[in-house]
């Protein structure tokens, strides 16, 4: 059905499909993936604006506005219902306002709150359609192709949208087009509208220009220009409108009439792979999340399966009852799709959940994805489990210890300052094993050095006894000094150089200790503790 | 009818009996029961022939957990870095800091690239890495450097070091020892004898090198004291650690001593 997009009907069509001849829209039929529906199909937007979204917020009651200070003026930037009703109005100055209502609650604006709130609307927006973006300052953008149907009808779902916001005390107009811009037009000027695909010209026409937010110069002059309503911008020649005002203006044209739809940036990309559930009753028990959650692993490692691809980094999203989303997200070293691997990763953050009133939404979704061929089942030998299969266990071990602890391997590195001899790499990273220098070299090192006060007969010779607080010890033998010049060609100040010491105390052990800097007569000199021998 | 049945013709009391057999085949069942099947069956790692031939083993037991008392801390590293780089895999090493330098265990024969270290602060953590660590099929080793270990979590990573079939070292330092300390303050602290999950017990202490003059360290000694052995007896050498030839040799004339019977299990208190 499909492939008739593809390529024109032939006779190919009549003879069964041969297994090698699956195209790319089948493999993705199979995975139960939207993926670009049909190449026809018009895409679909629907826009909520909330036009109290900042005295919404903060729950404010009665005349309520928030003030800015632009060019040395206090201005108004939102007001509740209350004060809207009583005449006042963003743009007014600060003194006007109360002036007009002496009893108003005025505020500093917190722009980036309301910002950040409005991206958590919009994280909740992905229960409708994963493509959900914030459209700043008050409203929010959907794509909602193909996701109609599920609610009834686009009537259905834009009545759904605005009930559920309100039950949670949120004012929203919304509107739905082919095209971003005009449905967020729409829903400014005639919240409630639906317009059918192509017909969007037509229906901004009678609105004002305001509604497509023009920049305040350019809206201005067309207005001294006589061009008030989108319809009459919109039968202007087009060359001349453009040497005017550039191609801003025809740009903002274009995106609402649909000739040029600017896309929606969605918050999130969708995911390749994903698995979700809805519940009608809301989870709130830990037993319940973790049945969830094995379901949801299973579907999503099939799917992975399926496609031949095993998953870096899984996602959990929760999304509440009251509007929030929680996020967890595990990582693995090499891609994996065991659902028991990734449920043992999951296990000890699954507490870091809120459920709070409940989990209506739980979505799982594999975010970084890389070709995984299916491990070849082998029998077990005579020594135990075969290579691959010790590979894959040593991979997941360190998967499961990387999720609560710092793990890491140690590279050689071209450097002869002891500290700076080994760099720290990930887990998975491959060593490739170095020859190290010829002098014995001890097997710990300390992180930090331990300042010792030294004995030496003169200052240039190995010291015959250390000393460390209250404790002393007598120094049986040393070798050295082996001088360690600091590296003159690496940038910035340079510590000065070191004299090594290897010497062996009266009980045995063995200490790397050393001198920093040169001797200078009448000063002690500084000596470290730096590494232990075998 | 007769009162008693008569015994049947073929009781085995009438035959004369296979005492040592018996006995084999009852320590060998003992075995299995105490080590967990299988897992005994892979190769012991081999520390030096004399010793060797006194661990009930054949060497350092794979898939169980053997205590390194750090009388000196650095003896003791090598001592665990020489068995850890002899499992041929790829090996753990668990401590809150971790401070093994590749540079000096190279010469242990334990490769960076074989070597995973994990920091763990808490204890608890330390202990979940090391059964998560030592229950993998793919680690070959696990080293734990911890000071302080109840019999209960002992016990639970020989259990786990026998299910994964990894060699584990619990490396104790003695908190009085860290500070690059003489080996005379473990003696009377640690001295071994508390009971343990443990297949064996070392303490590992470092030796003043023997010839060589004020201006040559010479090749490291040992003082290596076996203090437990399941199945075996306490005994103690004195070893030289030879970088060149990458092996143990032991001193002394206790070497060349005819070795007494396999030592009979002490019974666990």
């Amino acid at each position: 059905m499909r492939r008739r997009f593809c390529r024109p009907p032939s006779l190919l069509d009549a003879l069964p499909p041969r297994p090698g001849d699956l195209s790319e829209t089948d493999a993705f039929d199979s995975l139960g993936i939207i993926a670009s529906v049909a190449p026809a199909a018009p895409r679909r937007s629907l826009a909520l604006h909330l036009p109290w979204l900042a005295a919404e917020r903060r729950h404010v009651i009665g005349p309520w506005a928030s003030w800015e200070t632009e060019r040395q003026q206090r201005r108004i930037v939102a007001v509740s219902p209350a004060a809207a009703a009583a005449g006042i109005s963003p743009g007014q100055t600060l003194a006007d306002a109360q002036a007009i209502l002496p009893e108003l609650t005025v505020e500093p604006a917190e722009t980036l709150a309301d910002l950040a709130w409005l991206r958590r609307l919009a994280l909740w927006a992905q229960t409708i359609s994963p493509l959900a973006a914030p459209n700043p300052p008050d409203g929010l953008l959907l794509d909602i192709t193909g996701v109609p149907h599920l609610h009834g009808g686009e009537d259905a779902l834009l009545h759904k949208v605005v009930q559920h916001l309100a039950r949670r005390g949120l004012t929203v107009r919304a509107a739905i087009a082919g095209a971003p811009a005009a449905a967020a037009a729409l829903a400014r000027a005639t919240p409630g509208r639906i317009v059918p695909p192509g017909a969007e010209a037509e229906a901004l026409g009678p609105l004002p220009l305001s509604v497509l937010r023009l920049p305040a110069a350019t809206a201005a002059a067309l207005h001294r220009l006589g061009l008030r309503r989108v319809g009459d911008v919109l039968r202007q020649p087009r060359g001349p409108l453009a040497r005017r005002f550039g191609a801003a203006l025809t740009l903002a044209l274009d995106a609402a009439t649909g000739q040029h739809p600017t896309p929606i940036q969605p918050l999130r990309p969708p995911a390749a792979f994903l698995a979700s559930r809805e519940f009608l009753e809301p989870l709130i028990t830990r037993e319940a999340l973790d049945a969830v959650l094995e379901v949801l692993l299973g579907q999503l490692c099939r799917q992975l399966a399926t496609a031949g691809k095993g998953a870096r980094r899984l996602l959990l999203l929760g999304f509440r009852v009251d509007g929030t989303m929680q996020a967890l997200h595990i990582g693995t070293g090499l891609p994996a799709r065991d659902p028991r691997h990734f449920a043992r990763l999951f296990q000890p953050r699954m507490e870091k959940l809120e459920p709070g009133f409940g989990f209506e939404r739980l979505t799982l979704e594999a975010r970084f994805v890389e070709d995984h061929a299916a491990p070849q089942a082998s029998l077990p030998s005579q020594g135990g489990l075969a290579a691959e299969a010790r590979q894959e266990a040593l991979a997941a071990l360190l998967d499961r210890l990387a999720q609560r602890l710092p793990v890491w391997r140690l590279e050689p590195r071209e450097s002869h300052i002891p500290e700076r001899a080994v760099r720290r790499r990930d887990p998975f990273a491959a060593i490739a094993d170095a020859a190290w220098p010829g002098q014995p070299r001890p097997l710990r090192l300390l992180r930090r050095p331990l300042a010792l006060q030294v004995t030496a007969p003169l200052p240039d010779e190995p010291p015959i006894q250390l000393r460390h607080g209250s404790r002393v010890w007598r120094v049986q033998r040393a070798e050295g000094p082996e001088r360690i010049e600091p590296e003159w060609w690496r940038p910035g100040p340079q510590p000065p150089f070191r004299d090594y010491y290897r010497v062996e105390l009266t009980s045995g052990a063995r200490l790397w200790v050393c001198r920093s800097g040169a001797v200078v007569p009448g000063e002690t000199a500084r000596w470290w503790l730096h590494g232990r021998f075998a | 009818m007769p009162l008693y049945p008569a015994p049947p013709p073929e009781s085995p009391f009438d035959q004369p009996l296979d005492r040592p057999a018996v006995l084999a085949a009852l320590q060998a069942r003992i075995r299995r029961l105490e080590r967990g099947g299988a897992a005994a069956e892979a190769a012991p790692i081999p520390l030096c022939d004399a010793i060797d031939r006194h661990l009930p083993a054949g060497g350092l037991a794979r898939a169980g957990l053997h205590e390194v008392m750090a009388a000196e801390p650095g003896a003791a590293a090598g001592f665990c870095a020489m068995a850890l780089a002899r499992t041929e895999g790829t090996v753990l090493w668990i401590a809150a800091e971790p401070d093994a330098w590749p540079p000096g265990l190279s010469r242990f024969g334990l490769s960076a690239a074989n070597l995973v270290l994990v920091q763990a602060r808490r204890p608890a953590d330390a202990l979940w890495a090391m059964e998560e660590a030592l229950r993998c099929p793919g680690v070959a080793g696990a080293l734990l450097v911890q000071a302080e270990i109840d019999m209960t979590a002992a016990r639970r990573l020989q259990l786990a070091a026998e299910a994964g079939g990894a060699l584990g070292l619990l490396l104790r330092p003695d908190a009085a020892a860290e500070e690059a300390a003489p080996a005379d303050t473990l003696r009377a602290r640690g001295s071994g004898q508390a009971a343990s999950a443990a297949l064996t017990r070392w303490r590992v202490g470092a030796l003043g090198s023997g010839g060589g003059g004020r201006h040559a360290l010479g090749d490291p000694r040992w003082q290596l004291e076996l203090l437990r052995c399941r199945g075996g007896q306490p005994r103690e050498w004195q070893v030289t650690w030879q970088p060149a030839a990458g092996c143990l040799t032991v001193e002394g004339a206790e070497d060349a001593a005819p070795e007494s019977r396999p030592a009979r299990r002490r019974v666990p208190r």
